[in-house]
């Protein structure tokens, strides 16, 4: 397979898993997670059965390393006062407490194995550190609010 | 007996100035390890480092007036650190690449015979002022936060994307699929 042929069939791959998958994930944090959870931490590849299945692994892995690029390139292009408001939207989503979710990501800081690779150090940096201010925010405005109903 | 020691020392001297020179730079000039190199320092600066959107993020006064506006102070405080720790290293980093590009281009000007002596010349100036102005930056950041010299910062970036620019135009010559070869042999794959 030649290097254009190659490309093209990425990009049609990325066409499809933003037509498939990723339409259903309309904030870039939630698609920056989804995707980082694609990569397998022992070797860095990316794996997703239907799309492999369509084209192929080296094809499916490269699309959606292109689409977790995207997706981290798109947060941090966000102000802050988005990153908070994509945060707080993230945590009403996965039904946790928003106490408890601030507790964890900022003792596990889930945010730092998301950063795809290549990243500029910077760059990387830069966004880990909005992460940790805009849970600053979230908590101080959690202390502020009243206590959440024991249920 | 005070001839024997001036020659002897004189000797001794020359052996240490050859020794260091030997020392100074193990990697033969215009080698593909330089060029991957300065090639790398291109891109971190003109992809990584130096496009608009991420300065005006890095250095967003917006970001400011927000937390001020709506957090209590040690959020504020939190977020001058962050901030400034951030500038910092992009300030350390635009002046570890240019400096990279600038070794570069000084062992290159005396082993490409086509390299353009004007351009050569008017980059040389360049990165002399850029390192200059990385070390002036970096002191107004750390003395008065990230948002003491929005300015200089612009003209700082605007000046390196210049600079970077001419290199790369002067670098031009050398061959496209040999730099993709060279590149690729070095950075694994594209996925990674």
């Amino acid at each position: 397979m030649n290097a254009s042929t190659r490309r093209m069939d990425v990009e049609q791959a990325v066409e499809d898993l933003r037509h498939r998958t990723l339409s259903d994930i309309p904030r870039s944090l939630d698609r920056l997670i989804y995707l980082a959870s694609m990569r397998d931490y022992n070797t860095g590849l990316y794996y997703h059965d239907g799309l492999a299945s369509r084209f192929t692994q080296e094809v499916a892995c490269q699309a959606l390393a292109d689409c977790h690029r995207e997706a981290f390139n798109q947060l941090v292009a966000c102000s802050l006062r988005e990153l908070v408001g994509q945060m707080e939207e993230y945590i009403n989503s996965t039904h946790t407490s928003p106490r408890n979710f601030v507790t964890a990501w900022r003792k596990l800081e889930p945010y730092r194995v998301a950063v795809p690779v290549e990243t500029d150090p910077v760059v990387a940096h830069f966004l880990c550190s909005s992460f940790k201010i805009a849970l600053a925010i979230l908590e101080a405005r959690l202390r502020s609010a009243p206590a959440e109903p024991v249920a | 007996m005070i001839q024997l020691i001036f020659f002897l020392s004189i000797g001794v001297l020359l052996f240490a100035s050859l020794f260091f020179l030997a020392r100074r730079n193990p990697r033969p000039e215009g080698s593909s390890g330089a060029l991957i190199e300065a090639r790398q320092a291109l891109v971190a600066l003109q992809a990584g480092l130096l496009p608009i959107e991420l300065v005006q993020r890095i250095f967003a006064e917006q970001d400011w007036e927000y937390v001020r506006s709506e957090s209590p102070a040690a959020v504020r405080e939190l977020f001058m650190e962050e901030r400034k720790k951030v500038a910092l290293l992009w300030v350390d980093q635009v002046r570890a690449q240019i400096r990279s590009l600038s070794r570069f281009h000084r062992g290159s000007a005396r082993s490409y015979a086509r390299l353009n002596p004007r351009l050569e010349m008017e980059l040389a100036l360049g990165f002399a002022g850029l390192t200059f102005a990385c070390r002036v930056l970096r002191v107004i950041v750390y003395v008065g936060g990230p948002y003491a010299a929005p300015r200089m910062v612009g003209a700082m970036a605007n000046a390196a994307s210049r600079t970077c620019k001419i290199s790369e135009q002067s670098l031009a010559f050398l061959n496209a699929a040999q730099l993709g070869m060279l590149g690729g042999r070095s950075t694994g794959t594209a996925a990674l």
